[in-house]
């Protein structure tokens, strides 16, 4: 799914489970649930076949040819892999969405614990809800306002320069996006700033469901906020967890928006990660092959990072 | 600004049948009236073959004279489907002019900053609306890929050809795929020219009297520019602008050496190569230059209306830009605005400058073509959008060479069509190296410009991958 | 719990502090917005004169009647059609559990995972060929395909939790397949339904690749794509451009603040849920 264009930072794939939790005990089947049951699910599987497993497939296909989109393919194997991998200006993206990884699913899930559990356990009810109801603000509103929102803030006139200037740290104030040491923090920053809200929030509905019982075990015990969030909290939402750095560490990976918006993918090559180049190889450049050989990596890459996540948070639920 | 382009089309190599068999007859049952009238709006406009209509009158009557003769955009409604540049307001005005005198054309304009227009224009032309007419600084790929009207019988029927010929030179593409000769395939609005502009009260200040006549006398300004805590020069070097660095390093470039094997190196001639030892030593010295702090440091994420805005503000002695801004910068600084040719490396060496069509090209398969050919020739011979295109664009009209071009009303107008008399005179006009290729800007100059103001890349280095960059893109 | 005076204190700083942080950025464009269009103000800077046109200005400008019906005919492509295909095949999955319904929905599940990036190359030259290429179409066709792991998944959720009983006791009385589906089933499943229509049209409303990839016209675009645009259009004019994203992001804003509670539970039982 992600409905969202770039998958899950928005509010889309905010949601997005990604795999379902086996139920137990299954139920015997129903009458009359072959033929007249499969006529039920056709029309989904047709569109998910023509608009997305299709071009899926399509994808697959061209990454085999050097195709520049007019006049016909020409096969060559797996040469646009091997570029894919060898080439710096190809495998400097990868890298790029790697070092994201941090910014749009480490930092905002590590926060997104630490205030919901605040939220839950130390805010008073009224304050804790207006902060949730705030914090989850940017989920609502199109990622590309938030990279054009942002583009302002970090620009050399902007916000953060004149906070900076206001407590006298003018000598770090600097064009944020602009800079290569800086830029890609910077892209990362609107990606806490997108993914924090989401976090937080999903993170307190699995603190909800937490039995009070062990709260009531761990007071008795003498612990503070730290030793329970460590002691209870943590471990009783593991699966929740899970859900976050999936949805958040998909969002890194295929990250487009925002990049497209505040940097294009400069300065340099500083901020480009496979989203863009995919656009450039495929759209500009027209090399239709190598592009879809980088798409069908990214693909890939997304499953190679969740797939390890999902088997760490599923282990000891049953 | 002119430069950049792009090409793309398709015809189909991997057909899926079966499925998409299925999805056409989905389609069929669930499109709607109205489902494809996102395309103009204009009735179908008949569109005749210029050589065609040479021969052949309009059936209509028509209301001007120029009308009867070759072709036009007739008596109906038409709806010219337009792409232009964001922050250019020339081939807007000559828009609302044109639909002035005809008041049967109007026109459907989007706009989109150079980087996001470049691209979009291979989608743009292989689209299903493919545009009437569209900003398109280089086009070679395009032309192979056929994406692009060839204009020949249109030259034919209006009699370009009988105009000083070296205005068409750039826009020509031979069928080898090198430009310079060949067949036409696009216009130039007007032709523009390139320099230093600088902004006299601070030129004052630094002691320039007159401009400089040597590098090293250039030097020199910007060093003590700097001493006083001026901003030596301004520029733009983001990436949706592109990088503007270009502009220092190609007249860096004129001056070390000769200006032929540059202009080979654009129209892609082959074998050309633009990592030469006097490009070397031009590219260092712009390094030196970063180094000097001689840019604002935050100019990768300048720009290019920033760095205008902040010149015409009074930040920074000197900017590289080109004619198309005079207009601007009349407005803002009037008298304060001074402009000179870059200056050679010996004193009375070779002038140059970049001197490029500000191009507009017609997709192959645009409705109105006829009208947009039309257009062309209306903005090099009419007398009200030859005066627009001096004043609002700054730059020489072109056109026949008996019109004489229309006195400017901003004084630095006429500064900078004497200097374009000089460089023709010297025969030092260049094209810009960010038209190489389609994206040799976006892909090449840009980043490595950015990373050599980043401190990453020197000036070896950056004439390196720019090569290979030209290099995988022409493989292709 | 035991927490400290301090411990509070810190706490509510720190929350507080996560407040501004994203609070801050919507209230520097708002005060940019209002100044003079053109001009380059500083980040944080009350305008001598607010000038409060801008946002009509921007309104006329980002042609947003336009955009608000382009986006809204998207919406009504993408999400009644996508609601009843999806709570189909969450019944049969999830209810019926027809023969490999199981496989079936690893096959969804799999495109939860799968980035736009990975399809949106051949969608262009599929819409080409199929000559829809710079219509809406071009958008909701694949929308509907794109958004069918996500629906199908939240609605096999619900069906697989409801009790046998409902089922069995219908199936006693004799209802047929499409009876049990239509008067005992879809009735119950008002709440999720409603749910996933704004889930669904929110992300539509907001998808900015395809339609950049897809659709040349702005005003043939979603919200997101026509933002993009926008941003081309005005990325010179610092005001404008703020204005012009604030009258963007006012609509799903809206929808936000009124339907708050619906829309959070929403977007968070998906992940749970299942």
């Amino acid at each position: 799914m992600k409905p969202d264009s770039q998958p899950p930072t928005g509010p889309a794939s905010s949601d997005r489970p990604i795999l379902p939790r086996r139920r137990v005990g299954r139920r015997r089947r129903l009458d009359g649930s072959g033929l007249a049951g499969w006529l039920f699910a056709a029309p989904a599987l047709i569109m998910y076949g023509l608009f997305v497993l299709q071009p899926l497939l399509l994808t697959i296909q061209y990454s085999f040819y050097n195709w520049d989109g007019v006049g016909p393919g020409e096969w060559v194997g797996f040469a646009n892999y091997v570029r894919v991998f060898t080439d710096p200006d190809l495998l400097g993206p990868i890298f790029n969405s790697f070092r994201l990884l941090i910014f749009f699913s480490v930092i905002p899930v590590t926060l997104g614990v630490v205030a919901a559990s605040l939220i839950h356990r130390i805010a008073s009810s009224r304050f804790g809800s207006a902060a949730t109801t705030v914090i989850f603000l940017p989920q609502v509103i199109p990622l590309v306002a938030s990279g054009i929102i942002w583009g302002w803030l970090l620009a050399r006139p902007g916000v953060v320069n004149q906070v900076l200037e206001a407590i006298g740290l003018e000598r770090i104030a600097r064009a944020w996006l602009g800079d290569f040491g800086t830029a890609l923090p910077a892209v990362g920053m609107i990606g806490i700033w997108v993914l924090l809200g989401f976090c937080t929030v999903l993170l307190q509905t699995g603190m909800a469901k937490i039995d009070p019982e062990l709260y009531e075990a761990a007071r008795l015990d003498g612990a503070g906020w730290w030793a329970e969030l460590r002691a209870v909290t943590l471990p009783g939402i593991r699966y929740e967890i899970g859900v976050c750095l999936t949805v958040t560490a998909i969002a890194a990976l295929a990250a487009f928006d925002i990049v497209y918006v505040s940097t294009g993918g400069g300065p340099g090559r500083a901020t480009t990660v496979p989203g863009i180049k995919i656009y450039i190889e495929a759209f500009l450049q027209r090399r239709v092959g190598l592009a879809s050989a980088l798409a069908v990596a990214l693909v890939f890459l997304v499953l190679a990072v969740i797939l390890p996540v999902q088997r760490l948070t599923r282990e000891d639920r049953t | 600004m002119p430069w950049g382009n792009r090409r793309l089309a398709w015809r189909g190599a991997f057909r899926s049948r079966g499925i998409l068999a299925l999805v056409a007859v989905l389609l069929a049952a669930c499109v709607g009236p109205g489902a494809q009238s996102t395309t103009t709006s204009a009735p179908e406009q008949p569109t005749t073959t210029a050589a065609e209509a040479t021969g052949t009158t309009q059936d209509s009557p028509s209301t001007t004279e120029m009308l009867a003769e070759g072709p036009s955009c007739g008596t109906e409604e038409v709806v010219l489907n337009a792409y232009f540049e964001t922050g250019f307001d020339l081939p807007f005005e000559l828009a609302d002019e044109f639909s002035a005198q005809f008041p049967n054309v109007s026109w459907d304009i989007k706009q989109d900053q150079f980087t996001n227009l470049m691209n979009a224009t291979p989608r743009l032309l292989s689209g299903d609306n493919p545009p009437d007419l569209i900003r398109l600084p280089s086009m070679v790929s395009l032309v192979h890929d056929g994406l692009l009207k060839n204009l020949d019988d249109y030259a034919a029927a209006f009699g370009w050809d009988q105009w000083p010929q070296s205005q068409l030179l750039q826009n020509r593409v031979a069928e080898d795929g090198t430009r310079g000769s060949g067949s036409l395939y696009a216009m130039g609005l007007n032709h523009s020219l390139t320099g230093v502009f600088y902004n006299k009260e601070l030129a004052d200040q630094i002691g320039m009297t007159e401009p400089p006549t040597t590098v090293e006398e250039f030097d020199a300004l910007l060093a003590e520019a700097k001493a006083r805590g001026l901003q030596p020069i301004m520029a733009w070097n983001a990436t949706a602008s592109g990088g503007g660095l270009a502009f220092p390093l190609q007249h860096l470039m004129a001056a070390y050496g000769p200006i032929e094997p540059i202009n080979e190196w654009i129209f892609q001639k082959p074998g050309a190569n633009i990592n030469t030892e006097s490009n070397l030593a031009a590219a260092e010295h712009l390094q030196r230059w970063i180094e000097a702090g001689y840019f604002p440091e935050d100019v990768n994420a300048i720009e290019y209306t920033d760095a205008n805005a902040r010149f015409r503000g009074g930040e920074g002695v000197f900017i590289f830009n080109g004619d198309w801004e005079n207009a601007v910068y009349d407005g803002e600084m009037g008298d304060n605005v001074g402009f000179f040719l870059f200056p050679p490396l010996e004193e009375g060496g070779q002038l140059a400058a970049m001197s490029a069509p500000l191009t507009f090209g017609i997709a192959a398969g645009a409705p109105n073509a006829d009208c947009a050919a039309f257009f062309f020739n209306w903005v090099a011979t009419n007398e009200a959008a030859r005066q627009i295109n001096v004043d609002v664009g700054g730059s020489n009209p072109g056109g026949p060479a008996d019109l004489p071009v229309p006195p400017a009303s901003a004084p630095i107008t006429n500064e900078t069509l004497a200097a374009g008399a000089e460089v023709a005179k010297a025969n030092g006009q260049m094209d810009f190296i960010a038209n190489a290729t389609g994206a040799i800007f976006a892909e090449g100059w840009t980043p490595e410009l950015q990373e050599m103001v980043g401190g990453l890349q020197d000036a070896a280095g950056l004439l390196e991958a720019v090569q290979a960059e030209y290099e995988s893109q022409l493989e292709r | 719990m035991i927490a400290t005076r301090s411990e509070k204190y810190v706490g509510h700083l720190f929350l507080l502090a996560l407040m501004v942080f994203t609070v801050l950025p919507f209230v520097s464009i708002f005060v940019t917005a209002l100044h003079p269009s053109g001009s380059l103000p500083s980040g944080l800077e009350w305008p001598d004169q607010p000038q409060w046109g801008n946002f009509l200005e921007a309104f006329r400008v980002a042609e947003m009647g336009e955009l608000v019906v382009s986006s809204s005919l998207i919406v009504l492509g993408v999400v009644p059609v996508s609601l009843v295909l999806a709570t189909m095949a969450g019944f049969a999955i999830g209810l019926l559990r027809i023969p490999g319904a199981r496989w079936l929905l690893l096959l969804f599940i799999f495109g939860l995972t799968l980035p736009f990036e990975g399809i949106v190359i051949p969608l262009y030259y599929l819409a080409r060929e199929i000559g829809i290429l710079n219509t809406r179409f071009a958008i909701v066709l694949p929308l509907i395909g794109l958004f069918m792991p996500f629906g199908v998944f939240w609605m096999r959720a619900h069906f697989a939790n409801m009790p046998v009983e409902v089922t069995e006791s219908a199936r006693v009385d004799g209802a047929s397949t499409w009876d049990l589906f239509r008067r005992i089933h879809l009735p119950l499943a008002r709440g999720p339904i409603a749910s996933l229509a704004i889930l669904l049209s929110i992300w539509t409303w907001n998808q900015f690749l395809l339609a950049l990839v897809l659709v040349e016209d702005p005003t043939q675009r979603t919200m997101a794509g026509a933002l993009g645009a926008f941003q081309g259009h005005y990325a010179t004019d610092i005001p404008l451009l703020c204005a012009g994203t604030i009258v963007i992001l006012l609509p799903t804003f809206l929808v936000f603040i009124v339907l708050q509670r619906q829309l959070v539970t929403a977007l968070l039982q998906g992940s749970v849920k299942g």
